[in-house]
């Protein structure tokens, strides 16, 4: 069985309908009306032990709707769900004591408590042994850096603080399934790189992690598998790999000149299917091209030819060229071949 | 339990599930004992316009009874019952309901839920960490004002059993009325109007102003039938002698009916609340 099960998920809202003004909300106090919004509109999963999926889509998605139904925090309007067998709405007590939450932007502390005293707390409610906290406590204080904090109100810290402090009080019970919700909000990248480290280790401990997140370089480093989700719907679900390969198989290779040249229409023409523009005000050009058809030897060697080269970058695609393709409409199309105008913040070699 | 899933073995062995409930419960009541401390200032301007509120009745019911008993009150018991009332009305102050309906409007009562606790027992415990400091401070305002005033008799010793229960049940009742009226906010998504009417109902019906022999006749049966009479009429009663013997037990009967009560109302209310949650966004 696995650790979470969803069958066909769905969440309506319903919000009242009120026209604008004075007379609008008069008129509603008779007149009572409605909208349905479908947050969550037929949503199946299932995601097995060890497993990190990212679960990513556009603001609006549905995807925190997802999250708190999987929590037990919304009741479903339809379909089933079971997380650790069991239903995690109606049975919400058990259920929180088998899993671990952050939202990024809300706060499991106390407000008024210093941090140590808000994971005593947690400590009691769910029942941890001394020495079992003190591990799991020395644990957290080194992997997440909070040891200079521990004593500081909830209300005094940074955000980026508080952040950890909550990461700290989501896993301190060694829940068997973790879900964070926007958990890198204002960390910095060196905390970001340990928060990822510590995350890689206890999924690799056998710990089911769902991720939402709009750091996509944190679905890369941490999750193996990859579902989108768009208006209430998966749209995909898979590895991330064969995500990347079959959506983003393009390569971009970027290369700097000594000089600029007169026409690129030269190397457009040795490499048929390739997108060749201009850059760095004509001190450069980028070449898309599809590694099954050409390799970046191939590439290299046509540009070579034409032109005197001085550097060289080779972009590999990043989630997150799949992610704006979808967010852009044009997931369903598969790879197109348009330059690829993205901003160069994706890994490079 | 249907969790037969394969858990990953705990490291260590926890605490068994009774004792792991009671340590739970008694360290969130010390924290909630422990932030009204941190707040000590804000709390204690609340308990002055409070003290103000309770030595201007004292001042009017001393000159209205100068003249001699009305209603079967004179000053020495009259004395007695305003301070009983005013330490029973310190109880459960607006702590429990203004964290509740702040948390539930700003939807951070989502993280409510996912803790591994019971909502209610919770809130419980805290108002009764709260609790510990507010009869603290209520009883030293009432020694003082006592003191001021020329003292108070002593309770009544032939009711003082009916008053030692009706006093430990003065909290959960005053507990059970402020939980619901805050999870009112569930449907109504404002606190300020629901805190209101609360105040205005517990205010006139608990007999904290005025005693409900005061009243006319049926009103005043309605009153004693309600759940307000329990929070300040009923305890002070009992102190001062005027409710002993049979009439005693009942009014302690129907104050213990009223806190099981609502109790188990409020439990069948947050069910229908939480479910019907929305949190947008965050």
């Amino acid at each position: 069985m696995a650790r979470i099960e969803a069958d066909d998920l769905r969440k309506v809202f319903r919000a009242p309908d009120k026209r604008p003004g004075l007379a609008g909300s008069l008129r509603h106090l008779v007149e009572r009306r409605y909208t349905e919004k479908v947050a969550v509109d037929g949503i199946s999963l299932r995601v097995e032990a060890g497993e990190a999926v990212a679960y990513v889509g556009p603001n609006g998605a549905g995807k925190s709707t997802t999250i708190k139904l999987l929590t037990g925090i919304l009741v479903p309007t339809s379909g089933e769900v079971r997380v650790n067998g069991i239903v995690p709405h109606r049975n919400r007590v058990e259920n929180a004591r088998g899993i671990g939450v952050v939202f990024g932007q809300r706060t499991s502390l106390w407000w008024d408590l210093a941090v140590r005293d808000s994971l005593e707390l947690l400590r009691d409610m769910h029942g941890l042994g001394a020495a079992e906290y003190r591990a799991n406590l020395d644990r957290l204080v080194e992997m997440l850096g909070i040891g200079d904090f521990l004593s500081s109100t909830a209300r005094r810290l940074s955000l980026g603080q508080r952040m950890r402090a909550d990461l700290a009080a989501a896993l301190l019970h060694n829940p068997p399934i973790v879900y964070l919700d926007e958990p890198t909000i204002g960390l910095d990248i060196e905390v970001k790189d340990r928060l990822r480290a510590f995350l890689r280790q206890i999924v690799a401990e056998g710990t089911t992690l769902v991720l939402t997140t709009h750091d996509l370089g944190e679905i890369e480093d941490v999750c193996s598998r990859l579902v989108i989700i768009d208006q209430g719907r998966i749209v995909h679900d898979g590895g991330l790999r064969q995500v990347i390969e079959t959506y983003a198989r393009e390569r971009v290779m970027h290369v700097d000149l000594a000089a600029r040249p007169a026409s690129l229409a030269g190397i457009a023409t040795r490499l048929a299917g390739a997108t060749v523009t201009e850059e760095r005000d004509g001190l450069g050009v980028a070449v898309t091209f599809d590694p099954l058809a050409h390799t970046a030897g191939d590439v290299l060697t046509a540009i070579q030819a034409e032109l005197q080269v001085v550097d060289l970058r080779i972009k590999e695609p990043a989630i997150e060229d799949v992610v704006r393709r979808m967010y852009a409409g044009q997931l369903l199309g598969g790879p197109d071949d348009r330059p690829d105008d993205a901003p160069d913040d994706g890994p490079e070699r | 339990m249907t969790a037969a899933v394969a858990l990953p073995p705990a490291p260590a062995p926890r605490v068994s599930d009774l004792r792991r409930d009671v340590r739970a419960y008694r360290a969130m009541g010390r924290a909630a004992f422990r932030s009204l401390v941190a707040y000590q200032t804000s709390f204690l301007f609340g308990l002055l316009a409070t003290t103000l509120a309770a030595v201007a009745m004292l001042y009017l019911w001393r000159s209205v009874l100068a003249a001699g008993t009305i209603n079967g009150f004179d000053w020495p018991a009259m004395k007695a019952y305003l301070l009983v009332a005013f330490v029973a009305g310190s109880l459960v102050s607006s702590y429990v309901d203004y964290r509740m309906a702040g948390r539930i409007q700003q939807g951070d009562v989502a993280m409510d839920l996912v803790r591994p606790v019971d909502y209610q027992r919770s809130r419980f415990a805290e108002a009764l960490g709260f609790g510990g400091y507010e009869l603290g401070t209520g009883l030293v305002v009432a020694a003082a004002a006592a003191a001021v005033f020329g003292g108070v008799p002593a309770p009544a010793h032939q009711s003082l059993g009916p008053f030692a229960v009706s006093a430990v049940l003065v909290l959960p009742l005053r507990f059970g009325i402020v939980y619901i009226s805050a999870l009112v906010v569930f449907w109504t998504r404002n606190y300020i109007g629901v805190q209101s009417a609360r105040i205005a109902l517990i205010t006139l019906f608990s007999g904290g102003l005025v005693p409900l022999a005061f009243f006319p006749g049926w009103l005043q049966g309605l009153a004693s039938a309600l759940p307000f009479a329990g929070m300040a009429s009923t305890p002070a009663l009992l102190y001062v002698g005027r409710l002993a013997g049979a009439d005693a037990w009942r009014a302690v009967g129907v104050q213990a009916a009223w806190t099981v009560g609502l109790w188990w109302l409020g439990r069948a209310m947050w069910r229908g609340a939480s479910r019907q949650l929305t949190v947008h966004g965050g």
